[in-house]
Formats: structure tokens, sequence, C-alpha cells
């Protein structure tokens, strides 16, 4: 007969569990919450074995016992001191003196360009002909070239030129400065950016195709394609997030109704969380 | 490329080191705690405490066996890597600035600041590794700095560990004998302001300085002929040499103290790889919240750390692209992987 009392006993916790189907494994595990109530814990987690070839000397030191502070803790790495950060996109390519320039004044408006020759595809400081973005690029301005690829410039533009200094020079807090919130963290809001969400996206586009598409308009923060947790198949949409809004919003206009894998990309704002 | 965070110290980082195969990080800060890290997943290994002070300099032998601190508190101090125990302690009048190990793990150097009337000094211990417990007091040889210029900041044994590169406040780059302690050479023009840091290169014939001048420059370690230079727009505070790849890394940033004046991009606490070859500058990683203090390298090139002001130390292995990068493309030899 089973033993009713056990449900009562709220100390009583199941054991974990752990089972893998089709190589995902589901982790239950049981805790009490802070009024003693029992909740189930359900992880579900796709795992890849990595294997690495090190020298003796170094699997010798990888069973070493901890100590000091971190004396008698379990192996892994311990939240509390070690975090992964976000993806970084680090690309070896040489750093001209322009793009030192943009990043000193990333939101300043172009000034007239004068006689300078000016890239008629990327708006960069080189003959068109000689634009490494000229296969990417000239399709796209093709698309919709009588929309006039200038006209947004102006707008979302007017406080954050008074954001670097304050009237006078003077000091003003981040959260004070006209156009800018809160001061800069380092673990940024993915909302805190401009962001585009692509939808009719080929299913075969992974995330750095993604960046790739999206990189001649500037600098790209963020590019992922969503994926469905278990098969890892991509559900046909994605966001980028841009550094900046000018260049969020060109490619908005750019983009949306450009074909790519035989599809006809559709590109929109992506809307905050409690918005959409 | 996902940056490990490792968040270990309260206060900026003074100096990181890898060990001789790179799974170890060692950190010191200016908070009392010097730590341990594996690199492939950010686990800290262990915490080496006994320091009363800024532990402004952490060293380690190629063998990883025994680790060697200075301090603010006036100490310098030798530890076990595995079990974390300090094995002597020796005591000076002033703080201990720098440290470094010889190649053969016999010798360690000190550097001890010019303050209280007290001279710079640079001291070289013999190490028994047998009974590590059993050190001497007494320095085999000792230089006093001040007698030939301005104070060391930075020093390093050369290979073959019979030559101390040292560089200074002034930015005068000099060479000492070890058994001698003279003077043999001196440059005082190499750079024209404090050199913050010097890192040999992987063959040990040239190094790299990174200075206050906002400079960092390549120098043969035979002549102190100058090789390279590379110049930026900051104050850098470290400096170091990529293994595989042509490249060096460049780190710094404003000044701490303006730091709370500027956004972070105004700042450039980004840490920078320069061309080596070429000196032009090939990219930036961005994600500290301070001036960089200290850069290390894996010693097999595979990735490299940076610590920070913000008191963080970010390991960032490289992709796969960055060892099949090109920056220039036909200018450069074909890429092998």
């Amino acid at each position: 007969m089973k033993d009713w009392t056990a449900e009562e006993d709220p100390e009583e916790l199941p054991p974990p569990s752990e089972t893998t189907v089709d190589g995902i494994t589901t982790i239950i595990t049981w805790k009490l919450d802070e009024h003693d109530r029992k909740v189930k814990v359900t992880r579900r987690v796709r795992r890849k074995m990595q294997t690495q070839n090190v020298s003796h000397t170094v699997a010798e030191r990888r069973r070493l016992p901890k100590f000091g502070d971190d004396k008698g803790k379990a192996t892994g790495p311990d939240r509390k001191t070690t975090i992964v950060g976000e993806n970084i996109h680090f690309k070896v390519a040489p750093v001209s003196a322009k793009a030192n320039e943009a990043a000193a004044e990333p939101d300043a408006p172009k000034l007239a360009a004068g006689k300078a020759v000016i890239c008629r595809l990327c708006k960069g400081g080189h003959f068109t002909a000689k634009c490494p973005f000229k296969d990417s690029l000239a399709a796209i301005e093709n698309v919709d070239m009588d929309d006039g690829g200038e006209a947004p410039a102006a707008d979302g533009m007017g406080g954050i030129l008074a954001r670097g200094a304050g009237a006078g020079g003077k000091y003003v807090p981040p959260g004070q400065r006209a156009g800018g919130g809160a001061g800069e963290s380092m673990y940024r809001n993915r909302d805190d950016l401009p962001t585009l969400r692509i939808t009719s996206l080929s299913t075969d586009a992974e995330d750095e195709d993604l960046r790739e598409l999206f990189a001649p308009f500037g600098k790209v923060a963020r590019a992922n394609v969503v994926r469905d947790r278990e098969t890892r198949e991509s559900k046909g949409f994605g966001f980028v997030s841009f550094e900046s809004r000018r260049d969020a919003e060109k490619a908005l206009q750019k983009m949306n109704g450009h074909g790519y894998d035989s599809l006809i990309l559709s590109v929109s704002w992506s809307l905050p969380r409690e918005q959409r | 490329m996902k940056p490990i965070i490792l968040q270990g110290h309260e206060r900026s980082l003074t100096q990181i080191v890898f060990n001789a195969e790179g799974d170890l990080l060692f950190s010191a800060s200016k908070d009392v705690g010097v730590n341990v890290w594996f690199t492939s997943n950010g686990e800290r290994l262990g915490t080496f405490n006994g320091h009363n002070g800024t532990v402004w300099t952490v060293a380690v032998d190629s063998q990883s066996r025994y680790l060697v601190t200075g301090s603010a508190d006036n100490t310098m101090r030798l530890w076990d890597v595995q079990t974390g125990k300090c094995l002597k302690v020796w005591e000076f009048l002033t703080a201990v600035k720098r440290v470094a190990w010889s190649e053969d793990d016999s010798m360690i150097l000190s550097i001890t600041e010019q303050r209280q009337g007290q001279q710079s000094m640079l001291r070289i211990y013999s190490i028994n590794r047998e009974d590590p417990t059993n050190q001497s007091n007494t320095p085999i040889n000792e230089i006093n700095i001040s007698t030939y210029g301005p104070k060391a900041t930075v020093a390093l044994f050369a290979p073959l560990s019979d030559v101390i590169i040292t560089g200074h406040e002034s930015g005068k780059i000099a060479k000492y004998d070890v058994k001698t302690g003279e003077e043999i050479q001196r440059t005082n023009e190499s750079h024209f302001g404090e050199i913050t840091d010097i890192q040999l290169s992987p063959d040990g014939t040239y190094f790299i300085t990174s200075s206050k001048d906002k400079t960092a420059k390549l120098f043969d370690v035979e002549t102190l002929d100058e090789m390279k230079g590379y110049v930026t727009e900051t104050p850098l505070n470290s400096a170091c040499i990529a293994p595989l790849r042509p490249y060096v890394i460049l780190g710094g940033g404003q000044e701490a103290m303006n730091v709370t004046t500027t956004g972070q991009r105004a700042g450039k606490f980004e840490a920078r790889f320069w061309h080596k070859l070429f000196e032009e500058e090939v990219g930036r990683v961005r994600g500290h919240f301070g001036p960089i203090n200290t850069l290390a390298v894996h010693p097999q090139g595979k990735a490299y750390a940076s610590g920070a002001e913000d008191g963080f130390v970010r390991v960032h292995w490289f992709d796969e692209s960055y060892f099949r990068s090109r920056p220039f493309g036909d200018l450069e030899p074909e890429v092998e992987v």
C-alpha cells in the first residue's frame, strides 16, 4: 500500500530524475520555496560532448581539490564568480581612420561630403566600383532606389547631439542627458538597442548569414535566428540589433521586401515584449 | 567569441598571467586576494590568502608549481600553486611593484618602490626548489636602480637569464647584468612616459613595452633597437604579443580619475589588436567598463585575457575565423590551418 504520510511531509522531496530522449535530457529537480511548498523544476537541455586533448600535467591539475575561499566547493564554475558574457563579434580587419572617427561620434550626422568620393552603394569613402559590398548591396539598392534612401537621417536625432557634453561643458549625469536614458552598463538590455524583426526568412539562414546580410548598413550588435528549442530548426524569423538607430532605419527601408533565398523578406521594428 | 567573465575581485586588477600550458590564469588585484582560474571554463581553483594590501604583481614558474607575488604590504610571498599554501615571506621597507621568474625557474627578481627615503631596488633571489619552505632571506644580488637614474617600474629576465631588462618611470629601458649588477645598456628616448608593462615575445628575441605616452613598441632583446611602434590615442597600461598570428594586443584607456566623467565609448576601454609588422590597427574588443590594466595572452595563442579597473577579468577564446584572418589580403602569406 502506498504510504500516504509521505505526501504530507513537506521535508521529503522526490529524488531528482534525469531522462534522455532523442538527445534531449530532461532534468527534474524538486525544491522548497520560501513558503515551504514543493516546486518542481524541469529543465530540458541538449548535451554536447566536447573532447579536448590535453597534456598529462593539465589533466592532473583539473583534478586538484579547491583551496582558499573555494575550499570544499563542488566542481564546475560557480555562478557567483564566473559568468559567460554575450557573444562578441570580433573580426580581424583593418580599422581605418574613418571608422575611428565614426566611433568617436557615433550619432553625429554625416555632414556634407563636398567633393570627396562617395560610394553610391554603401556611402563609404571610395569609388562605387571598389565597394566591398558591391555584390550584396547592388541588388538591394535597385529595389527601391526611388524612395530616396537619405530621407530618415534627420529623424530621431534631435536630442542626441547634445548628449556628449552638457551645456557649457558642465558635467551632466548620464541619466539627465538629453537623448540618453540611464547610464551605460556592462550588461546592456536587449531592448535598449534598435532591433529589427525579420520574418519570412529562409529556414536555412544561420545567425552569421543574417549578420552578413545586414552588416552593410552599420554595426550589427546582435543577429539571431529564432529556433525551435528542441529540434534547433529555424522558425523562419529572426532579430537584428544595430548599434545606432539610424543604421537600423536605413536597413528597415532597404531590406523590407528584399528577396533573399527565394523568399521576400519582411522587416519591421521589433516591439518590446509587453507591446507585442 | 564569447568572453568568460571572472568576478573574483572587489577592486581593480593589477596583473594577470597565464601559466606555461595556458590552462590556468592567475589574477592579482588591489584587494588583498590572488586568484587562480581554469581558463577553459572559468572555474576558480582557489585563492591565495595572506597579503595585507594591494597585490601589485604576480608571476608563475614554467612548471606551474610555485607562484610569487609582490604587494603593497611590503612583502613578497612564495606560494604552492596546487594547495594555495604560503611557503615563504620576504619583508621589505617599501612596496613590491614587480616580480618575475628566470627562464630555468631557479631565480626570481623583485623591484621595490622608491619611497620614504628608500631607493628603487632590484633584488635577485635564488629559489630552493627541493625544500620550498627553506628559502634564503639574502638576495644573491642587489642592484640600486636609483644610482643609475629614474626608478624602475617593470622588469623581466632576458632569455638565458644572464640579463634583466627593465622599464623605467621616465621611459628609459635598460639592461642589468645578473651576476655583476651593473647596467650594461640603456636607451633613454625609448618612450616619453612611464613604462607600464613589458612582455617577451614567444621566441624570446624581442619584447613589447607599453607606456603612458600612448605608444607601444617592439624592441630587440640583444641590441635594444626599436623595431616597431604602435601609436594609439589613449595612455596604455599593458601590451602583449600574440603567438601564432602576427598581432599585438594593447590595452589602456583614460586615466582612472577621469573615468566617471565620460561614457564607455569616449574612454576607449577596448582591447586593441594591431598588426605586428604593418603597424596598423586590425580590430577592437570591447566589454570592459574601465581602462584595461593588464593583458595576458595564452602561450599557445588560443586565447587572451584582460583585467581592468572595473574589477573584472575577461577571458576570450579566439574563434576559428581569427586563425584564418588575413586583414591585408594578398600582402600576407597564406594561412595554413
